[in-house]
C-alpha cells in the first residue's frame, strides 16, 4: 500500500444521503418501537430507552415527520443512482453475481482463504446493498398500509390486509436492524480509512 | 367515559398488568416528565405540533370523500365477544338512554333537541367496518346507525360549515373537518351486532368514522356544533394528531 495515494469511493450525493438516512432511520425506528408499545403484537414490549416520544402521541408526531425524511431522501438515493449509474455500475446485485456468493460467505467463514476475486463491492455486499433500498421500499408500503388503510385499501390488501400489514411494517424494520449489525461489523473489519471515506468521499487506496 | 382511543397513555395500562387505565393516566405526567423517555417539550415539542399540523392538511387532501372504507362479509365480523371497548376512563358515565337528548348548535337552520326516535326514522345503513385504534389494534364489529349526514340534512346544517364539534356525557371532545362528517359511512351509530348499543359502547348513541382513527369516533354524545371553528378535542388537545384520517 503506497503511502498518501487515494481514491475517491463515495459521491457527495451518496454521502449526503447515507447521513440523512442514519438520521431518518434512527427516528424511524425509535419512534416506531414506542408505537409497537402501545398495542405489542407479540407478548413483550420494547424497553423504554431505546424509544422516542415519550407516549404514543409523542411518537406518532416523530414517526410521521421522520417518514417525509427517510421518503424524500431515499428517493433522492435512488434517482440519482438511476441518472448516475453509480449504484448499477457498483451496488446492484445482478444475475452474474450469484455465482459469487458461495466463495465470498465461505471465505467469511475462514473455509476459504483467499478473498475471491471482486470488482470495488463482493457480491455479498451487493446482496446487502440491493435488498436494503427494497426493504425501504416495503417499509414505506406497509407504513402507507397503516397510516392510510382506506385511502390506499388495495395496497393494505397486497400485505394481507391492515394487521398483516403491521407484522410484515415489523419484520422490514427487524431487516434494517440486522443490516445496521452487520453494517458496523464490516465497518469495523475494514478500518479507519474506510470509515473516513464515507465523510470525505476518499480513502487510502489498498494497492 | 369517552372513546375508543389510547387510554394506556404509557401504552403499559394493560400489558404492565397491576396499573388501570385512570392510575395510569394520573400517573402519565411523571411519566412523560422523566427525562429518559425524551417526550417532546419547548421548542421540539412546538416543532413537532406544527409539522403534524402539516400532516393534518396533507391528510385532508389525501382523503377522498367518496372512497367506502372496506365493508367486510358476516363471515370476517370480529366475534362479538371480541368487541372491544376501550376509552378514556374505565367506566362509562351516567346517562339514562331513556331520556336521552341530542343537542344541536351552530349554524343550523333548526337547532334543539333531537330524540332516538327523530334519529331513528331516519334512513339506517348497517355495516361491517374495520375499526382501528391509534394503538395498533382494529376489529370488524357490526354497526347500525343513521348517517349522520342525513341527520345533518334533517336539522338543517350549513352545508358550507368548516367543522363539526362533538361533546359527550363524558366531558369528551372532538371535532371533523365537515366533508368526513358527511361521509356516508359516518353514522349516528344506535346499534352494533344487530341489537341496541349497550352502555361501555357508547349507548345510547355514538358516532362511528371508519375513515379515521377510533378516537374520533366518540361515544355518549349528547351535543353536536355545526361551526367555522377547529374546537380540536380531548385527545388532540394533548398530542394526536387532529384529522387522524386512515
Amino acid at each position: 500500500m503506497s503511502r498518501g495515494k487515494r481514491e475517491y469511493q463515495h459521491p457527495l450525493l451518496i454521502r449526503l444521503t447515507h447521513w440523512v438516512n442514519f438520521i431518518a432511520l434512527a427516528i424511524m425506528i425509535t419512534s416506531g418501537l414506542r408505537i409497537y408499545n402501545a398495542s405489542p403484537l407479540w407478548n413483550f414490549s420494547m424497553p423504554g430507552f431505546l424509544t422516542l416520544g415519550g407516549w404514543l402521541a409523542g411518537a406518532r408526531m416523530w414517526h410521521f415527520l421522520g417518514m417525509w425524511l427517510f421518503a424524500v431522501n431515499g428517493a433522492a438515493w435512488v434517482l440519482y443512482n438511476v441518472l448516475s449509474r453509480h449504484g448499477r455500475q457498483t451496488t446492484l446485485f445482478r444475475g452474474k453475481d450469484v455465482s459469487g456468493v458461495k466463495p465470498m460467505i465461505q471465505y467469511y467463514l475462514r473455509i476459504r482463504r483467499e478473498h475471491p476475486p471482486a470488482g470495488k463491492y463482493n457480491p455479498l455486499q451487493k446482496l446487502a446493498y440491493t435488498s436494503i433500498p427494497l426493504a425501504g421500499l416495503g417499509s414505506a408500503l406497509t407504513g402507507m398500509s397503516l397510516y392510510w388503510p382506506v385511502q390506499f385499501a388495495p395496497l393494505a390488501s397486497l400485505f394481507g390486509g391492515y394487521d398483516t400489514a403491521r407484522i410484515w411494517h415489523f419484520i422490514f424494520t427487524a431487516g434494517f436492524v440486522f443490516f445496521f449489525a452487520g453494517h458496523i461489523l464490516m465497518v469495523i473489519i475494514a478500518g479507519w480509512s474506510n470509515f473516513v471515506s464515507i465523510f470525505t468521499g476518499w480513502k487510502q487506496a489498498t494497492d | 367515559m369517552a372513546d375508543d382511543t389510547e387510554s394506556r397513555s404509557t401504552g403499559e395500562g394493560e400489558t404492565g398488568g397491576r396499573l388501570t387505565r385512570r392510575s395510569v393516566l394520573k400517573l402519565s405526567p411523571l411519566v412523560l416528565l422523566a427525562g429518559c423517555d425524551m417526550t417532546p417539550e419547548g421548542r421540539t415539542e412546538s416543532f413537532l405540533r406544527s409539522f403534524q399540523k402539516f400532516n393534518d392538511w396533507f391528510q385532508s387532501k389525501v382523503f377522498d370523500s367518496s372512497r367506502l372504507s372496506t365493508e367486510y362479509s358476516a363471515s370476517e365480523l370480529t366475534p362479538e365477544d371480541g368487541f372491544r371497548v376501550n376509552g378514556k376512563d374505565d367506566d362509562p358515565p351516567d346517562i339514562d338512554p331513556a331520556t336521552w337528548t341530542l343537542a344541536v348548535e351552530g349554524l343550523v337552520a333548526r337547532p334543539g333537541t333531537y330524540t332516538l326516535a327523530h334519529i331513528a326514522a331516519l334512513p339506517k345503513r348497517v355495516m361491517n367496518t374495520r375499526h382501528v385504534c391509534v394503538e395498533g389494534w382494529s376489529m370488524v364489529p357490526r354497526w347500525g346507525g343513521t348517517p349522520l349526514g342525513e341527520f345533518l340534512r334533517m336539522a338543517g346544517a350549513d352545508p358550507g360549515a368548516k367543522y363539526l364539534s362533538v361533546e359527550s356525557a363524558d366531558d369528551y371532545t372532538t371535532s371533523y373537518d365537515m366533508p368526513s362528517a358527511l361521509h356516508p359511512q359516518t353514522l349516528l351509530c344506535y346499534e352494533a351486532y344487530d341489537k341496541p348499543l349497550t352502555l361501555p359502547h357508547g349507548a345510547p348513541v355514538r358516532i362511528v368514522m371508519p375513515t379515521k382513527l377510533g378516537y374520533k369516533s366518540a361515544k355518549w354524545i349528547r351535543k353536536l356544533i355545526v361551526t367555522n371553528e377547529n374546537t380540536g378535542g380531548y385527545w388532540e388537545d394533548q398530542g394526536y394528531d387532529w384529522f387522524a384520517g386512515i
